[in-house]
């Protein structure tokens, strides 16, 4: 992560300096006019000649313009009235972006507020993200040199504290993004609920479930997806008490009824015996980030110290085929009692969502839970890139998802729950199968998760088109985005804090 | 044709279909009956009693009574009583809307197409009359209401169980002419006009096939001073990809690929039968996308009637090709006050939605709202979906204005369309309902008929009828 300071805003005498410019106020805005002067106007031409305007995302970078300056980055904030914390986030990134050669840098956000100034802070911490620890040839030229950033601010107390929990919501993100771009054979169940226990260190409580554990409580469905694999399952339950005061002693007097959030974890899916065509298998890898987000989520909130009570739970296995390996045809027993026929092994996201699910509201009984997984293909046909698709059984927490989508810009679009869709799931010979046809594949896959939550308030989030970018955006590079991390932060800070 | 009556009784023998609410008390005469049988009124339920001088059937509502669920109720007895001539259904104690519903659920479950046949159906249904039992005033103006819609979605099933080598775009134009007698204006542009009107886009799809595009016209006279609504109907007669042929397996469903113009057509009779005043125009683009020495390619570009040009990345994305250019014309021509699309449009609506509701694209909220209101009340639901950011830079070409689709698998091609489509309707309120799940059902069921649904039809009378028939607010 990048080391972020704040500072008064004093024009830096070295080094390279980006200028935050709204549109239309290439003369006026912070630092603009005292560089100018100090360049001998090279700014002002510089501008011109680019037909820089202050556009929203444009930038203009000038080389070494004088006054010991090696770079100059201005970059667009578009109208000034429509500035928001996105805006000032995707200037942010756009800016780290344009200085990856440089060790260091100035940011003049003087003309935004203190926690707008946070904003753009975070948002180059975000783009300047990179998952090298696999990289051993690369040479030290080709490697971004960015590790620290000024920002300057009016009152740099208030900026430091607006940016405290800001940083902990991009540890979380950044945990979440190491946890998706760890390959398979390293990041194997065992593997990840090891990661998870070390979030014990931020106050959090971290409660591992092994193959026997699990067996005991009757997981058939989890275990079930895990009996094909080398590679033993994992369940980890997080819990943070930032509401109800102790953090890592035992519960106070008075239940208090905590949030849930609970992540499909598949470390690898192969298909099992259904196995997948191997062109692009290989993104399976990612098939685990819905528990990917609940543990940079959980990171993060705890990082922050959040006034909340929150439990995150992950089922952790690997989906394989193999000589004990789940069949198509076989039933399993799930933790809630009912039978599940299994039609296809490679619909297996749902059966660890159905015994975790069902654990979480029996032992927590929590307000709500919502759960993140990358569930369906459908879902990419359905809404591409841009949206997670989402399904609720109570409008208000839908509602205030959705919000918490359009603020941060992990966006969310409503699908639809029905019962003539569940009806769909219907089996000759258990309680419910678990596929359908295609057509509606993610309605009804949502269907199934609903039958485990024993009516308790729900919503599921179906990230399986937003866990990885194929494209750069403004504030996420390409690879995994822990879409989900922000969001649901927001959706705790908006609603859920004391 | 199936006969309807209205009035207080029915001949002895008829069979009776009777609702009943969920926990309301069940007649004394077959209170034994429905204990034996576990019948207490839940939906989807019926029990059927054979021992009285009638067959009778009680038929569960629910616990609500809407217009829906005595629709079903309708449809339910019909399919519990498949050899009955003649069905009476009890509709003595509801509200005469409800009734109306009632006859009408019954009526539309009882289609079942029978002039491509020369030896007897054994499935065919037996259903020659229904008698309404009901003296509640006013049920004979909800009937009327209701029978018009019936007439609409049936003239809409005829034409969607037409097959390609008979219904030709020629000859889908006969078959319009037909409303005529109901009072609808019919004009047409054949291929000729469409040039000199320079619709581009509709040509090309056209032009492999031995049947020339049609662009039609449907219009209702109305004393309302109002900009008209436009309905848009996609109405391809047979799609067969073109040069990018669909595999073979399934393709003749591709004679449904029409269903969006029947819908439009259904619904202007729909209107014109029930006398309603509000001012209505559907334009339908009829071509058949075929393989031929003439076919456009992928890689032409086409310069629409809009004036924008189109690089064609996929000739079987033709629906939206043809639609842009009747929305294009409608907007240009006729200046609505809002415009509503149909099409049966993309596989992907169908992978998102299933077979249970219509994908919903606006550019306008409140039309939006209020066809999924309409939706709602007659039983067509739509969902509404999002043309994001992404979906309209997924259609931007490296040379022309615009491409048609965007390459390779796994495309949110609903979504894609719709961005497309909504480069041609500038600031008009609009409306796109993809339909390609909801024309035809696979299996017949207690709700509903195998084969043409006439999905829309019922949709849009009622959206003219709740939204577009007052004047005050027009």
């Amino acid at each position: 992560m990048l080391d972020i300071s704040f500072a008064k805003s004093v024009l830096p005498q070295s080094g390279a300096v980006v200028l935050l410019v709204a549109e239309g106020e290439t003369a006026t805005a912070d630092m603009v006019a005292a560089l100018d002067s100090a360049t001998g106007g090279a700014i002002a031409r510089a501008f011109a000649a680019a037909e820089f305007t202050g556009k929203a995302g444009s930038t203009c970078v000038i080389l070494a313009p004088g006054a010991g300056l090696s770079r100059v980055v201005a970059v667009g904030l578009g109208t000034h009235d429509a500035i928001t914390h996105r805006t000032a986030e995707a200037a942010g990134g756009t800016a780290a972006a344009a200085l990856m050669r440089e060790t260091q840098a100035t940011i003049a956000a003087g003309g935004l507020s203190c926690e707008m100034a946070a904003a753009v802070a975070m948002g180059a911490c975000l783009k300047a993200y990179r998952f090298d620890r696999y990289r051993t040839t690369e040479k030290a030229e080709d490697k971004p040199r960015l590790t620290r950033l000024t920002v300057l601010a009016a009152d740099i107390a208030v900026a430091k504290s607006a940016w405290a929990p800001l940083k902990a919501t991009v540890d979380g993100v950044f945990l979440s993004r190491d946890l998706v771009s760890e390959p398979p054979n390293v990041l194997t169940p065992a593997e990840m609920a090891d990661r998870c226990k070390a979030l014990e260190s931020l106050g959090l409580k971290v409660e591992v479930f092994g193959p026997k554990e699990m067996t005991k409580l009757g997981f058939g469905a989890l275990m079930g997806v895990a009996a094909g694999s080398a590679c033993e399952p994992r369940m980890v339950v997080m819990s943070w008490h930032g509401a109800s005061g102790s953090t890592s002693k035992g519960k106070k007097s008075g239940k208090t009824q905590p949030i849930a959030f609970v992540g499909k974890g598949v470390t690898f899916d192969t298909g099992g015996i259904s196995i997948k065509p191997a062109g692009g298998m290989e993104d399976m890898k990612w098939d685990m980030a819905g528990a990917g987000t609940v543990v940079g989520l959980m990171a993060a909130l705890a990082g922050r110290k959040a006034k909340v009570d929150v439990v995150g739970l992950v089922g952790l296995v690997e989906n394989m085929p193999s000589g004990t390996a789940m069949r198509p045809g076989d039933v399993v027993t799930s933790y809630s009692g009912q039978t599940i026929e299994v039609l296809n092994t490679d619909a297996e996201g749902r059966l660890v969502l159905a015994d975790v699910l069902y654990y979480c509201q029996q032992r927590f009984d929590p307000k709500f839970m919502i759960d993140l997984a990358t569930l369906t293909g459908a879902m990419i046909v359905t809404l591409g890139h841009e949206y997670a698709g989402y399904f609720s059984n109570n409008d208000a927490l839908a509602a205030q998802l959705y919000a918490a989508g359009d603020e941060t810009g992990e966006k969310l679009w409503r699908m639809p729950l029905a019962d003539v869709y569940d009806k769909q799931l219907k089996s000759e010979i258990a309680d419910m199968k678990n596929i359908t046809g295609r057509p509606g594949s993610a309605i009804t896959a949502a269907q199934f998760i609903q039958r485990f939550v024993n009516g308790k308030t729900w919503a599921h989030l179906d990230i399986a088109g937003m866990a990885w970018s194929s494209k750069d955006t403004a504030t996420i590079p390409k690879g995994a985005t822990a879409y989900g991390v922000r969001l649901l932060d927001r959706l705790v800070s908006a609603h859920y804090e004391s | 044709m199936l006969k309807f009556r209205i009035g207080s009784s029915a001949p002895r023998a008829t069979a009776l279909a009777v609702p009943v609410l969920q926990g309301a008390p069940i007649t004394e005469e077959w209170r034994a009956a429905a204990e034996a049988g576990g019948f207490t009124g839940k939906p989807e339920t019926a029990c059927e009693i054979l021992t009285g001088e009638r067959p009778v059937l009680l038929m569960g509502v629910g616990p609500h009574a809407t217009e829906a669920a005595y629709r079903k109720a309708g449809a339910t007895a019909v399919a519990h009583l498949p050899k009955t001539r003649r069905l009476a259904l009890d509709a003595r104690t509801l509200l005469p809307v409800l009734g109306a519903a009632f006859m009408q659920g019954a009526a539309l479950r009882g289609w079942r197409p029978a002039h491509l046949r020369s030896i007897p159906d054994p499935e065919a249904s037996a259903l020659a009359a229904i008698d309404l039992l009901s003296e509640k005033p006013g049920i004979e103006a909800a009937w009327q209401a209701a029978h018009a819609a019936w007439r609409g979605a049936q003239f809409a099933r005829d034409l969607v169980t037409e097959p390609s080598n008979t219904l030709t775009p020629k000859t889908f134009v006969e078959r319009l002419e037909l409303l005529e007698k109901a009072g609808v204006q019919v004009s047409v542009l054949k291929r000729r006009e469409l040039a000199r009107e320079g619709l581009g886009a509709l040509l090309a799809v056209g032009r492999g096939s031995e049947h020339p595009p049609r662009l039609v016209i449907l219009r209702l006279e109305s004393a309302m001073e109002a900009a008209p609504v436009v309905f848009v109907g996609k109405g391809i007669t047979f799609d067969t990809g073109g040069i990018c042929v669909k595999p073979a397996n399934r393709m003749w469903e591709m004679r449904a690929d029409m269903a969006g113009a029947a819908a439009c057509a259904g619904a202007m009779l729909a209107l014109a039968l029930r006398g309603s005043p509000a001012p209505v125009v559907a334009i339908l683009a009829l071509a058949e996308n075929a393989l031929g020495a003439e076919s456009y390619r992928p890689s032409d570009v086409l310069t629409s009637f809009s004036g924008k040009t189109i690089e064609v990345i996929d000739t079987d994305a033709e629906g939206r090709l043809v639609l842009a250019d009747a929305l294009a014309w409608a907007i240009a021509r006729h200046k609505p006050q809002a415009i509503i699309d149909l099409a049966t449009l993309t596989g992907s609506i169908v992978t998102a939605l299933g077979h249970h509701m219509a994908g919903l694209f606006t550019n306008n909220a409140a039309l939006a709202a209020d066809v999924a209101a309409a939706g709602e009340a007659v039983g067509e639901l739509v969902w509404r979906m999002p043309i994001g950011d992404t979906h309209r830079e997924d259609v931007a070409s490296d040379i022309a204005d615009l491409r048609n689709c965007k390459p390779g698998r796994m495309q949110p091609d609903a979504c894609q369309a719709a961005a497309f489509l909504r480069e041609f309707v500038d600031d008009t309120p609009w409306v796109h309902l993809d339909i390609a799940a909801m024309d035809t059902a696979e299996d017949a069921t207690d709700q509903q008929a195998i084969g043409a649904t006439g999905f829309g039809v019922r949709l849009l009378d009622r959206l003219i009828a709740q939204r577009f028939e007052d004047p005050h607010r027009a």
